[in-house]
């Protein structure tokens, strides 16, 4: 190939990927624009967060970590349309979240968002099965047999065949926040938040549990967003937010 | 819908508080359906006791004497001739014709002397319009043509009286004079009815007459019918007849001359309307405290609904669903209770002994004993009142718990 080819050939390959970059750009899955939540506390004004400025692209796996008060379970609650801003522009899929009504913020939860909790907070007169029955059933309309499918799957998924049938009081911490994340995961979600899923867990079921998010991270891109004060979580993370008093104070990618 | 199967798995949950709230609307409907068993069974008894010792189902008198027939004038009788009353026997659905001459009397034993209503009668025919004659309890009617008189239990013992003792009627005629009648008692009547057995004596037709001076004439005539629907058209064709003769004779319902019941029965349909109330409202506060625990008790469940995605009124679907199943179960039981307490009433009875056993103190002609009747369409009523008072009570709280703010729910200590 002579060099004039060879040039041409660079340049378009070059034209290419930055015009990818863009378009990556311009499908950012989360966005937050100087994000500030002010809480009443009579005539006090308490700030929890104080401007935050986030992008989270699709599949990423992101920590969030900081001190007690930081404004971690805030930011999560942001995110996940729980509640809204004081001031600033949340854009989830690039629809302008404050803009949502209470309808629509429950559907956008309904369709897009999953949560993990630190307490699990699984329904105690439904099994395991039907927990994460539940969650689909609020969007999927396929037949018996099909929802049948997928909830076993899933459970399957997170390590949890043979014990459908159990209650939440019949599991150990562990299962029950595999149930949590099978729950949150059956539906397919683009975004997980999860609040300190491993704080009540032993360190086995909380390897357990992060290793089961790295796995639906990668197999199914879905992105991740968790808050968190133990390192061995924060160690499979590919992205780490510090927050501290309301602000991001640091915001690393590894590789 | 998910949403219906977690309501009523919900069920399962706070059983004992449930099982009270159950226990509770049960034991509401049972005293509905019992009461209103007692109450029916109260009027059919003092209607039936009216129609079938008093009034027959339809009375006929001047309009004059009906206006003011409790004091028992002797102006504005009737004068009837023989085929007049066979022209009303003869009408469709009529079985007897019986005529009556009510009169004031004194009755006295020999020694002492009591207020009492005479009531001159044809034993034939008044037989054929009530049924009198199968609650004699010692000696018999007296026959046609025989000179005795017929009296109430009670009225023997207060005045010391036995079968073939001579008691005298002091009474005044129609043109104000005194007379007595002699009579010797034929026999003794326990009615079911009180008002008959406190103060009428029986005579006979031509005695009376005779005593009271008003040739052939009558108070009124005591028409029975067969169905108590035809009443109202047969009033119509007895008023025709008279109207084509000229003569100044109406009919009546039984009902006008049971004022007294009719008022009470009124009285009884505004009392099962506060009964209703307050059904209503033990279901409601029951209903309404067990939805609100269950929501304070579920607040962070309810904040995962709603993180899920849950809209507000899948969430109230769910309280709704609880509360019906306990509206069903308490009304399974209240009607389970009301079945047991009804079939007591019906078959057993309640004993007024503890009231002397009399209501007609309280204008209600009933004796001894108060029977119930089935009214399955109470039970059925009430049942579905049940579920449809659950719903509605459960639906502000059920609000209530759905609007609880997402945040504060999830974190809810």
């Amino acid at each position: 190939m002579c060099s004039l080819d060879k040039y041409l050939k660079y340049k378009k390959e070059s034209l290419m990927h930055l015009n990818l970059i863009k378009e990556e750009k311009q499908m950012a899955l989360l966005e937050l624009k100087k994000v500030k939540k002010i809480y009443q506390q009579g005539k006090i004004e308490v700030p929890a967060l104080r401007g935050i400025d986030l992008t989270v692209e699709p599949g990423e796996f992101t920590t969030i970590f900081g001190p007690s008060g930081s404004g971690k379970t805030t930011l999560l609650n942001m995110i996940g349309c729980l509640d809204t801003p004081t001031e600033g522009e949340i854009r989830l899929n690039d629809k302008k979240v404050s803009d949502l009504s209470r309808k629509e913020l429950a559907m956008t939860r309904r369709y897009n968002i999953g949560f993990v909790f630190q307490s699990y907070n699984l329904i105690p007169v439904l099994t395991a099965y039907e927990n994460v029955e539940f969650a689909i059933r609020l969007i999927d309309h396929s037949s018996e047999l099909q929802i049948k499918e997928k909830v076993l799957k899933m459970l399957a998924e997170v390590g949890l065949k043979g014990l459908e049938s159990r209650r939440p009081n019949e599991l150990s911490g562990g299962e029950k926040q595999r149930v949590a994340i099978a729950r949150a995961l059956v539906k397919e979600p683009k975004l997980i938040l999860a609040d300190e899923p491993t704080a009540n867990l032993d360190s086995e079921n909380a390897a357990g549990v992060v290793d089961i998010m790295r796995k639906m991270n990668k197999e199914l891109n879905t992105t991740f967003i968790f808050s968190t004060h133990d390192p061995m979580v924060m160690k499979y993370a590919n992205r780490y937010i510090n927050l501290k008093d309301g602000m991001i104070t640091a915001d690393e990618r590894r590789g | 819908m998910f949403s219906i199967k977690l309501g009523l798995k919900n069920l399962t949950r706070q059983k004992r508080r449930n099982f009270i709230t159950i226990l509770v609307i049960a034991f509401a409907f049972f005293i509905f359906l019992f009461l209103d068993s007692l109450m029916e069974g109260m009027t059919e008894m003092s209607f039936n006791n009216i129609k079938n010792y008093d009034t027959g189902s339809i009375q006929v008198a001047h309009p004059e004497y009906w206006e003011d027939k409790d004091n028992l004038p002797l102006e504005n009788l009737i004068y009837l001739n023989w085929d007049m009353e066979e022209s009303i026997k003869n009408m469709d659905g009529v079985t007897g014709v019986s005529p009556e001459l009510r009169f004031k009397a004194n009755l006295n034993n020999g020694i002492d002397e009591i207020e009492v209503i005479g009531l001159g009668i044809s034993i034939e025919q008044y037989n054929q319009v009530f049924a009198t004659k199968n609650h004699v309890v010692e000696g018999s009617m007296f026959a046609p043509g025989e000179s005795k008189a017929v009296i109430g239990v009670s009225l023997a013992e207060l005045m010391d009286l036995k079968v073939n003792d001579y008691i005298t009627l002091l009474l005044r005629t129609k043109e104000d004079t005194f007379n007595t009648i002699d009579l010797e008692i034929a026999g003794l009547l326990y009615a079911p009815n009180p008002m008959i057995n406190n103060g009428i004596v029986f005579v006979p037709l031509e005695i009376a007459r005779q005593a009271l001076n008003v040739e052939n004439g009558i108070s009124m005539m005591a028409v029975k019918i067969k169905k108590e629907k035809e009443i109202n058209p047969t009033i119509d064709n007895i008023n025709q007849i008279f109207q084509e003769k000229n003569m100044n004779i109406n009919a009546y319902s039984w009902k006008e001359s049971a004022k007294t019941v009719m008022a009470i029965r009124a009285a009884e349909d505004a009392e099962t309307v506060v009964m209703l109330i307050i059904i209503l409202s033990i279901g409601m506060i029951g209903i309404i405290n067990n939805v609100i625990l269950s929501a304070l008790e579920r607040t962070r469940e309810i904040g995962m609904m709603k993180a899920l995605g849950m809209r507000e009124w899948e969430i109230v679907l769910v309280f709704m669903v609880e509360a019906a199943g306990l509206g069903i179960f308490g009304g399974l039981a209240g009607c389970l209770l009301g079945f047991a307490g009804v079939w007591w009433i019906t078959e057993i009875g309640y004993d007024l002994s503890y009231i002397g056993g009399d209501m007609s103190e309280w204008g209600v002609p009933i004796l001894d004993k108060v029977y119930g009747v089935w009214n399955f369409s109470s039970f059925v009523f009430i049942f579905f009142f049940g579920i449809v008072v659950a719903l509605f009570s459960s639906i502000a709280p059920a609000y209530w718990a759905a609007h609880k703010e997402p945040v504060k729910a999830i974190y809810h200590r």
